[in-house]
């Protein structure tokens, strides 16, 4: 019986992580579409090139003779924030500005185009063989009885914080900064908001680069904590996330959330008392459930407030 | 005099076409499909570095029937449409011999057109059952079955390992599947208690639901049937979990990247795999030679590969020509002497017999034969 429970709780916090993995990345989506109303699919890309920059960051870091690991990490992960920030930036620049004002089904080509363009890019730059780091991060609680032991490394605790650390910050900045007032009028009518003088170009722009810098997060703590990258990681990683995003309502930061952590729980406990053979139609079945009794998510307010 | 330079150059030039041209008329072309790019790049790699050394050697003996080989890489990437795609261009391109393609849900479906298009193929690396299963008569193969693979991995987990409770783990694929229904049913004819038998999805990065499901089950041997990055990162993640459990996979896990992707908890993994031909006295000079270009020849498909660029060759110089119809029936009859060993066809176009040797696999990328 207590075995049971400590199962459950097992199951639980593999499901938190999960989700805490698909929501960062989740953020980023749903950050874009709340300001511009677009879908970003070179998204999945940038997280997969986080990855690799911060790999190669490491990797580089090691062969100077640096052997700190908290330094490693954080040199990796401005490295990554800076080298994806740039990616998110030029996206906006080639894929998205010339085409403003176009039909919403032009950009969201030209995305996709960008995004098998990025794809490729890195399958001839680093090949398209595994790359593998060895754990730098290891460790953790183990707790239960001896029959079984639930266990919570370092590494998922601190994806579930991040993750909730940059939600919080994102929900204030688009609050309360002055920058973020500038996005949620842009959210709300991007001509009003440009006849008043407010820059446009300049808050989109930002958003992408915000959405990029968010990526190259998750492309660091996911990469950490699986320890290996192939350029195609960016597809399903893009794929979950957009699913996360659309579950909790496309445009609402806590939605991608929550919308991240549902999509996670599912496939955990559905892989754990049921078949990991199942696991994907459980939760895809438990999107299209969703979106027919709400069509707008689960926190999703359409016309009220898009972010 | 300028002119009359130039003009002897153009002449020059155009006799120089002219040659290559008549020469290359003359190669008789041999396609080598396999994954070049993709998550399983690597297995093409052996295979291609096999396939190539067989050609340059036997185009260094003279050729066959006068007549040099030529082979033309054609990338599948292990992606079944993508398979489908290089078959017809193999097609189009006149191309009547392929070596290839090496994953098994790839070699299925381009198996059809080349049937049809009476191409002969002969793949060295593709191990399911369903490949020569069909009655095709263009469609040979110089590795062996799962059939067969599976039995010796199932004997060898239930006589000498005799675990407790095992978990039989696939990645929903061809041969992942196959495998693993393979093994799990000489498990079970053999009494071992087979607690789980379930599939995940390739290309999955978190198997932590799946791990403690395990350690819940008491499984303290697992078998995985599918290629080695799911399976890298279930070791891993086993061992940062605390899973203790044996595990053992087929040929398509046993290359040095598991290594890179695992780690340490690669050490002590048990792998099927064809036996290390390129240990064998008789291959000496052969493998000197992959060694003079730097090449690996102990990897798992790159003998087969050489096989069966040799086979088709010595059916073309029995028949005496490249009537591919006229091969496939003298492939039948013919005993081949190869790398590999002395290789017959049956009916099927199967290896009369192929053995499948159990290794145990160290964190160093290295394995040596378990006892």
């Amino acid at each position: 019986m207590i075995e049971e429970l400590f199962y459950f709780i097992q199951q639980l916090l593999n499901g938190l992580t999960i989700g805490s993995t698909y929501a960062l990345i989740a953020i980023g989506y749903t950050m874009v579409y709340g300001i511009i109303g677009m879908i970003n699919f070179a998204h999945g890309e940038i997280y997969m090139i986080g990855t690799y920059v911060s790999f190669v960051a490491i990797a580089g870091l090691s062969m100077l003779g640096v052997e700190y690991v908290p330094l490693i990490v954080l040199c990796a992960l401005v490295i990554a924030i800076i080298v994806s920030s740039s990616f998110g930036w030029a996206i906006e620049r080639t894929a998205y500005r010339p085409l403003r004002g176009a039909n919403r089904l032009i950009p969201l080509i030209s995305a996709i185009g960008m995004s098998i363009f990025l794809q490729n890019y890195v399958v001839l730059a680093q090949g398209t063989r595994d790359l593998a780091i060895p754990p730098l991060i290891s460790g953790g609680w183990k707790f239960g009885p001896d029959s079984f032991q639930a266990s919570l490394s370092y590494m998922q605790l601190i994806i579930f914080i991040t993750t909730f650390v940059c939600m919080f910050a994102l929900t204030l900045f688009i609050s309360k900064s002055r920058m973020g007032r500038a996005c949620r009028a842009v959210a709300e009518d991007i001509k009003m908001a440009n006849l008043l003088g407010i820059n446009t170009n300049r808050v989109i722009s930002l958003t992408f680069v915000i959405g990029a810098a968010l990526a190259a997060v998750a492309g660091l703590l996911l990469g950490l904590y699986y320890g290996v990258a192939n350029p195609h990681i960016g597809f399903i990683a893009g794929l979950k996330a957009f699913t996360a995003a659309v579950l909790g309502g496309i445009g609402s930061i806590p939605g991608a959330m929550l919308g991240g952590l549902v999509l996670g729980l599912t496939e955990s406990f559905t892989a754990g008392y049921f078949s990991s053979e199942y696991k994907d139609v459980v939760s895809f079945s438990l999107l299209v459930l969703i979106l027919l009794f709400r069509p707008t998510g689960l926190l999703g307010k359409p016309d009220v407030e898009k972010i | 005099m300028k002119k009359t330079n130039k003009l002897a150059r153009i002449g020059a030039s155009v006799i120089l076409l002219g040659a290559t041209a008549l020469t290359h008329a003359e190669t008789i072309k041999i396609a080598l499909a396999g994954p070049v790019t993709g998550p399983v790049a690597q297995y093409g790699d052996m295979q291609m570095i096999g396939a190539k050394m067989a050609i340059e050697k036997i185009n260094e003996a003279g050729g066959v029937n006068g007549s040099m080989l030529e082979g033309i890489v054609y990338d599948d990437a292990c992606d079944a449409k993508q398979a489908v795609v290089v078959a017809n261009k193999i097609v189009n391109d006149g191309v009547k011999f392929v070596v290839g393609h090496l994953c098994s849900d790839n070699t299925i479906p381009a198996s059809d057109v080349y049937e049809d298009e009476q191409i002969l193929m002969v793949t060295a690396a593709s191990t399911s059952p369903e490949v020569t299963a069909r009655g095709y008569e263009m469609i040979f193969r110089t590795i062996g079955l799962d059939s067969h693979q599976g039995p010796v991995a199932g004997n060898y987990i239930a006589d000498t390992v005799k675990p407790k409770n095992v978990a039989v783990i696939h990645d929903k694929k061809q041969y992942g599947e196959g495998i693993a229904t393979a093994v799990k049913s000489t498990l079970e004819g053999k009494g071992v208690n087979v607690v789980m038998f379930e599939g995940i999805t390739s290309g999955d990065k978190d198997f932590s639901s799946l791990i403690a499901k395990m350690q819940k089950a008491k499984v303290d041997f697992v078998y995985y049937g599918g290629y080695h990055p799911e399976l890298g990162l279930i070791l891993r993640q086993s061992s940062e979990k605390g899973l203790k459990a044996k595990f053992m996979g087929p040929e398509g896990v046993g290359n040095k990247d598991i290594s890179a992707i695992a780690g340490e908890a690669s050490e002590g993994l048990l792998v099927t795999l064809p036996p290390s031909f390129d240990a064998e006295p008789a291959n000496k000079a052969l493998v000197d030679a992959f060694k003079a270009k730097k090449q690996d020849p102990s990897g798992a498909f790159v003998l087969p590969a050489y096989s069966a660029v040799q086979v088709m060759a010595d059916a073309m110089a029995k028949t005496r020509g490249t009537d591919t119809n006229a091969i496939q029936i003298a492939m039948r009859t013919m005993t081949f002497n190869t790398p590999t060993g002395q290789l017959k066809f049956d009916a099927k176009g199967d290896l009369h017999e192929f053995s499948f040797v159990v290794y145990n696999w160290h964190a160093d990328g290295t394995k040596t034969e378990a006892k």
